[in-house]
């Protein structure tokens, strides 16, 4: 390798010079085209590191900072400072994070103000399930209305996307806000339709607000 | 800027502030324990479980609501305890708290709420509401003759 070759690698390097630019001739056949690198085309950034400024002050700096170790004691300046600051976790289950009306959490089996259940055993849900968690079987009620006798919702194999409760023509099946819902075991995820029943019952509050909330978009 | 705020001194003023409301050094020490975090608010409502909800725009959204589960807990809180009225207000859902939200039903079938019962003896255990489709066969007797 001859020193010409090693001394244009070095020269290829960026210099603190003038501009901090680095003329390269491009050897083109057509006389000589002049190419900046790097190119100070708009929207162009260079973002590899640059060589330190080699002047006497800024050399005289750098040694002085390494002398008395100011890197450590700025770290510690900010780690100081992240001790006294707002932290950007929330404390759950003390604080809890925004959610939306439409969130799809567990399973609920609505009723009418009146205390009727919505259920009809149309079977919608069952048909359009992907996953195919429903089960429903139905029977004509004593006072002759067709209601589910079964109505039951394998959470486990659920992926919650939502498609029983935009099937449902009464608003029965809704999955309401609730995801605290974790259990020890996996049976208890195994939801029949009194539990779906219980929960509809308990979170009605909720669920109403969340259809009133969403009313326009439905 | 005032002097005060460049010395940070309306930090300290806080300070004093929260472990004031939070019912002096030892109630703050105890509430640091079980809730590890000291916050000053304004008292929003109380639910009928006896959790309190708190507010103060000052924390960032997503920590300036948040609710002190009621001292029957202990340090068996969990987050299932929030009940049905206040978990749209606790989940940023609306404004209102649910004393303040006409809209909001109150059927005579609503039931209690409770919190999730799992690893409890009030779990869910799954059964079948209906008969089974097949049903073994009962021999009858053999009549002793």
């Amino acid at each position: 390798m001859s020193l010409v070759k090693i001394f244009s690698i070095s020269t290829r390097a960026r210099t603190s010079g003038t501009t901090g630019m680095l003329i390269r001739h491009a050897s083109s056949s057509q006389g000589k085209v002049e190419k900046v690198y790097p190119p100070n085309s708009p929207g162009y950034k260079y973002v590899n590191a640059e060589n330190p400024a080699e002047t006497f002050k800024e050399m005289s700096d750098r040694a002085a900072q390494t002398m008395f170790w100011t890197e450590l004691a700025r770290g510690f300046a900010v780690t100081l400072a992240h001790v006294f600051k707002e932290p950007a976790t929330i404390n759950y289950p003390f604080e809890k994070g925004p959610l939306s009306p439409r969130f799809r959490g567990e399973h609920a089996l609505r009723r009418y103000p009146s205390g009727e259940e919505r259920c009809i055993a149309c079977k919608l849900c069952e048909a359009i399930c992907p996953a195919q968690a429903i089960t429903i079987e139905a029977e004509e009620r004593k006072d002759g209305s067709r209601r589910t006798t079964r109505y039951d919702i394998d959470m486990t194999k659920c992926i919650y996307c939502g498609f029983c409760q935009e099937a449902c023509p009464v608003d029965a099946i809704v999955e309401g806000p609730n995801f605290e819902f974790s259990t020890e075991t996996h049976e208890e995820l195994l939801y029949n339709k009194e539990k779906l029943l219980s929960n509809g019952d308990k979170w009605e509050s909720e669920i109403a607000s969340n259809i009133r909330a969403d009313h326009l978009y439905r | 800027m005032s002097i005060g705020k460049i010395l940070a001194l309306d930090k300290v003023a806080t300070f004093f502030n929260i472990i004031r409301q939070n019912g002096g050094i030892r109630a703050s020490l105890y509430k640091l324990y079980r809730q590890d975090e000291l916050k000053d608010g304004v008292l929003v409502g109380e639910d009928k479980y006896g959790n309190k909800y708190y507010e103060n725009p000052r924390f960032f959204y997503g920590r300036n609501r948040w609710v002190e589960y009621s001292d029957n807990y202990n340090m068996n809180y969990d987050g299932s305890q929030i009940p049905a009225e206040w978990f749209g207000w606790m989940h940023y859902k609306t404004d209102l708290p649910p004393h303040q939200d006409p809209s909001r039903p109150h059927y005579k079938w609503m039931s209690d709420f409770t919190e999730n019962l799992s690893g409890t003896t009030g779990q869910y255990t799954p059964y079948s509401t209906t008969r089974p489709k097949v049903e073994a066969w009962v021999p009858k007797p053999k009549t002793s003759q």
